[in-house]
């Protein structure tokens, strides 16, 4: 156990320190926030949930992932693999990193919707929406391990997850409204995981309520996140591809 | 009998399947004897840090079995690794954390936990207390492979594997990873290297084992070794002589012209060298710049192999 505790503060903080990290993780989402308050203002409170999604699924899909596919080319996975470290605790220390940082994340800008948009938050919605968010976080972390599982390189994982975002960014719910888009796609978009979890996480934050739908929802995020993870746990190298 | 510290047998290990399969080791058996330092010298490519690997667990061998202190590297795979200390060619260490980190994190990592006070005796011991609180990426190359090595001991364990472990350093910095070989060897600890300088083998080894294309091709204490060349001292001289009145000299066995440096390979060098120089003034002529040299490991190399450390693996 203290193992593991000291493993997991010091990969804490090599994210903590690595300055790149610390923008995208912390300024990039209140700068994000306050650039839609400019040009959607009428729109705050029904788009913080989204944007809260939104920071999830580019820390998942494109920054987290990066972590891990850099210590696997820089040798330092292989150097950890030849200590007697389990890898289960390799991989529970990185995970829980993460999850405490994309908490942090989205804690901040629900912060920001609250004192700058005025956005109502019921203790109900704090305690439906807190865990939606982080069940969502590790879906789209375990969605960033099969990306950088597939991707031969540091940068192909990075363009291929940023990919991904901004073509799950415009058509899940999360800054751009559903019913706006044509009906074929409407009809395919409620299978996205992205989806799933906007819906999860809004209803709760806006109305202290789940949407009607969660069952089907959570059904689906959870399917996804289960494939996710044995498709990853297939595809983790610990060492890079010759 | 003692128990060997590394136990090889039969070992051979590839890359690759079906077309691409490319043996690295092949067929490989080797003990490492308690208190050894023992070398693996051989050009790149030969397979050395391929065989390390087998040991240190990372590289699964196709077939024949690795024993570490007596455990079986793929089916004890945590016990194994609880006995050795490692350094890879790549230093690879978490550059941002600072070195008092690294060692505390190394060191629990093997659920060794230090107390700060131990941290600080350990870093002086490998000369880096004044960088304790710096981070790794922050260091200069030798600083690295230094710290690299420290961090191989942070576990205090009985057997060391040190993948080349000077190479790409300055002379300087080289001695100083030397010393600390030197002082892990006092520890009483097994240490295995890696090595195409043969300088470095003969300096610091016990026993070397010669690699050429995955096999060792030989595997002895470098005396004995150079002695089985059989081979004579060269003495080499800058005069203007003919061959055949060098070849008449005393103990030479044979003569030749290397520019314009006179090469005499003797068995007497001390009765040629003699020789030569009243030759010489007989002749009126001056000798310059004389040099002995003694058949070394690169020789011994050449001869198994019939190429130079530095050439590579030939592609047959």
């Amino acid at each position: 156990m203290q193992r593991f505790l000291i493993f997991t503060k010091a990969m804490l903080l090599i994210h903590l320190r690595a300055r790149e990290v610390l923008f995208w993780n912390f300024a990039f989402p209140v700068f994000l926030m306050l650039i839609y308050g400019v040009i959607m203002s009428g729109f705050m409170q029904w788009l913080t949930p989204g944007v809260i999604v939104l920071n999830a699924l580019s820390f998942g899909l494109v920054s987290s992932a990066a972590v891990l596919v850099d210590m696997r080319e820089k040798g330092i996975l292989r150097r950890l693999r030849a200590t007697p470290l389990p890898a289960v605790q390799l991989l529970g220390a990185y995970l829980i990193v993460n999850l405490l940082l994309g908490l942090t994340q989205g804690v901040l800008i629900l912060l920001v919707g609250v004192v700058v948009y005025g956005m109502p938050l019921s203790l109900a919605g704090l305690v439906l929406g807190l865990p939606m968010i982080v069940a969502g976080a590790l879906t789209f972390l375990a969605l960033g391990q099969v990306v950088s599982g597939l991707a031969p390189k540091a940068g192909v994982a990075t363009a291929a997850g940023m990919t991904l975002y901004f073509g799950l960014m415009f058509i899940s719910d999360m800054i751009f409204p559903i019913a706006q888009l044509p009906a074929w796609l409407q009809s395919v978009v409620p299978y996205f995981p992205s989806y799933a979890v906007v819906q999860l996480v809004r209803a709760p934050l806006l109305d202290g309520v789940l949407a009607a739908n969660w069952p089907f929802n959570l059904a689906l995020m959870a399917a996804y996140a289960l494939a996710a993870t044995l498709i990853a746990s297939r595809l983790f190298r610990w060492d890079p591809k010759a | 009998m003692t128990q060997a510290s590394i136990d090889l047998d039969h070992v051979t290990a590839v890359y690759g399947r079906g077309a691409r399969r490319q043996p690295a080791v092949r067929d490989v058996s080797l003990a490492v004897q308690p208190g050894e330092i023992f070398g693996l010298l051989g050009p790149n490519g030969a397979g050395k840090s391929t065989l390390l690997a087998c040991v240190e667990g990372l590289h699964q061998p196709e077939s024949g079995t690795v024993r570490v202190g007596g455990f079986d590297v793929q089916r004890q795979p945590a016990a194994a690794k609880r006995l050795l200390g490692i350094q890879l060619q790549k230093t690879a260490l978490l550059d941002d954390l600072t070195v008092g980190e690294l060692v505390e994190v190394y060191a629990a990592l093997y659920e060794v936990y230090l107390t700060p006070a131990q941290t600080g005796e350990f870093l002086a011991r490998f000369d880096l207390s004044e960088h304790r609180r710096k981070l790794a990426r922050r260091l200069s190359g030798g600083q690295q492979q230094r710290l690299a090595l420290a961090l191989a001991v942070t576990n205090d364990p009985q057997i060391v594997l040190l993948d080349e472990p000077t190479s790409a350093l300055d002379p300087h910095a080289r001695r100083s990873v030397w010393d600390n070989i030197r002082r892990m060897h006092d520890e009483h600890r097994t240490i295995v290297l890696t090595t195409h300088a043969m300088e470095e083998a003969e300096a610091l080894c016990g026993r070397v084992a010669i690699i050429d294309q995955g096999r060792i091709v030989a595997c002895d204490t470098p005396a004995q070794l150079v002695a089985g060349l059989k081979a004579n001292p060269v003495l080499k001289a800058t005069i203007e002589l003919p061959l055949e009145q060098a070849r008449s000299l005393p103990g030479v066995q044979a003569a030749r012209y290397a520019g314009l440096h006179l090469e005499l390979e003797t068995a007497e060098p001390q009765l040629t060298l003699t020789a030569l120089h009243s030759l010489a003034g007989q002749m009126g002529r001056s000798i310059n710049d004389v040099r002995l040299r003694q058949p070394n490991l690169e020789d011994v190399f050449l001869k198994l192999t019939g190429r130079t450390l530095l050439e590579g693996p030939s592609l047959n």
